[in-house]
């Protein structure tokens, strides 16, 4: 079980992660709507985990990732992204996310995904 | 330059075609067997394409915004959207509940504009593998249009737009493309060097067949078959996949062996510029090379065994 930090501009996006992450059994102690927000969250909340959406408004993920690996290069992040964002997903691992998810997804992807960024 | 260089009018169909078909990638894992993609219109330059929208009409627009610009506006009517929220896991408010039988809740609508956000995602990076660039978009809006007069304010226009039908539930919807003049002449350049790229027309007369969907003509539409008949395209066969994490793929030695996720004798995907065309058996001709016997079409219920295509086998 984790504390999660679940970031994505879409309230409907962060209920699919949230309900997923709690069928796992882990915990969520944030969201986040954007970018700066995300970042804003991470210094707060310290959590174990973050998922990270690509696509958001006033700051992206990409943006968000590297700020949040400036302030804890030890941090655990699974980025999510929508098909056709392959390009972003190399980047993301690059500036250091342990694993990504392609929307849509099954709760067992996510599962999976957390599960190995946390061993 | 090429000598026959690609009217806005294909780069057009083509850019419309291609989202088109991303888009029902998209929306069939939503609602499986339940899109209908119809014809892409191009509209008349200038035209004002948000006609005839439902009152209430739900709109969940992405934008282009960098790479190219434009703007994508894809909208349904309340009842198609619903069905949509709800296919995707948000149940509308039962009857007796606050919000039952009236407009589409906040979870509603972002739930569509995931799916938006997801469609154009997928064509944006259809785009991309055409126009030889990346594409990025914008994070989706979504609004109900009260009054459907008012998408052209919100919206704008452009100087070039499309429009393409789909049926998803039963409802119907419908994308709007607004293209900038230079999206569209990035577009036919890119099409035109795919062209000049191509050296065995063979491959481009197989491929042409299975586009047309309709011989219906009408004054504001261009079928597919007439528009991109003469365009040469990529073809190959794709015998298997399989994932892996990418230090794996990074770290496979020579000689490795990677196992597909298909048997021997099991049928392989035939795949036309990036969209699966249809499947069939994998063949040696007498000349010793690799051919396909084409057994199903995607779109087309029935069988078709006796179409051998000689066809470039490239592992994806």
């Amino acid at each position: 079980m984790a504390r999660v930090l679940i970031v994505d501009d879409a309230a409907f996006m962060r209920k699919v992660l949230s309900d997923a992450l709690a069928s796992g059994g882990h915990q969520v102690v944030g969201e986040a709507g954007n970018g700066a927000e995300a970042v804003a969250s991470y210094q707060q909340l310290r959590p174990e985990l973050t998922t990270l959406d690509i696509t958001m408004p006033e700051k992206d993920g990409l943006t968000a990732l590297a700020e949040i690996m400036a302030i804890d290069p030890a941090a655990r992040v699974v980025m999510c992204s929508a098909l056709g964002q392959e390009s972003k997903v190399l980047q993301s691992i690059k500036l250091g996310a342990k694993d990504f998810v392609v929307k849509p997804f099954q709760p067992a992807r996510v599962l999976e995904a957390v599960s190995k960024a946390l061993s | 330059m090429s000598q026959n260089q690609v009217t806005p009018r294909e780069a057009l169909t083509r850019l419309g075609a291609s989202t088109a078909e991303a888009i029902a990638q998209v929306l069939e894992q939503f609602v499986p067997g339940e899109v209908q993609r119809g014809e892409v219109s191009v509209l008349p330059d200038g035209a004002t394409p948000f006609t005839n929208l439902p009152f209430g009409a739900v709109a969940a627009s992405v934008s282009y915004v960098d790479g190219v610009t434009g703007a994508n506006i894809f909208l349904m009517t309340p009842t198609g959207a619903r069905a949509l929220a709800a296919a995707m896991g948000v149940a509308p408010p039962a009857p007796g509940e606050a919000g039952a039988g009236e407009e589409l809740s906040e979870l509603e609508l972002s739930a569509i504009g995931e799916a938006a956000n997801q469609m154009m995602a997928a064509a944006a990076g259809a785009t991309s593998v055409v126009l030889g660039q990346e594409v990025e978009i914008s994070p989706p809006e979504t609004r109900v249009l009260d009054d459907p007069g008012s998408a052209v304010e919100i919206y704008g226009t452009a100087p070039h737009s499309t429009s393409t039908t789909f049926v998803i539930t039963g409802e119907a919807c419908r994308l709007i493309q607004l293209v900038p003049s230079a999206f569209v002449v990035r577009m036919a350049r890119a099409i035109d060097e795919l062209r000049m790229e191509q050296t065995n027309p063979a491959d481009g007369a197989q491929a042409g067949d299975g586009w047309g969907q309709s011989a219906d003509r009408n004054a504001g539409s261009i079928s597919l078959r007439d528009a991109l008949s003469d365009i040469n395209l990529r073809v190959w066969a794709e015998l298997g996949r399989t994932r892996m994490p990418l230090g794996q793929a990074l770290e496979l030695p020579l000689g490795a062996v990677v196992d597909l996720d298909r048997a021997s004798d099991a049928s392989v995907d035939l795949y036309v510029n990036g969209l699966r065309f249809g499947q069939g058996r994998l063949l040696v001709t007498d000349d010793g090379e690799w051919a396909i016997r084409l057994e199903t079409v995607a779109g087309t219920a029935s069988a078709k065994p006796q179409g051998v295509g000689a066809v470039a086998l490239e592992t994806k």
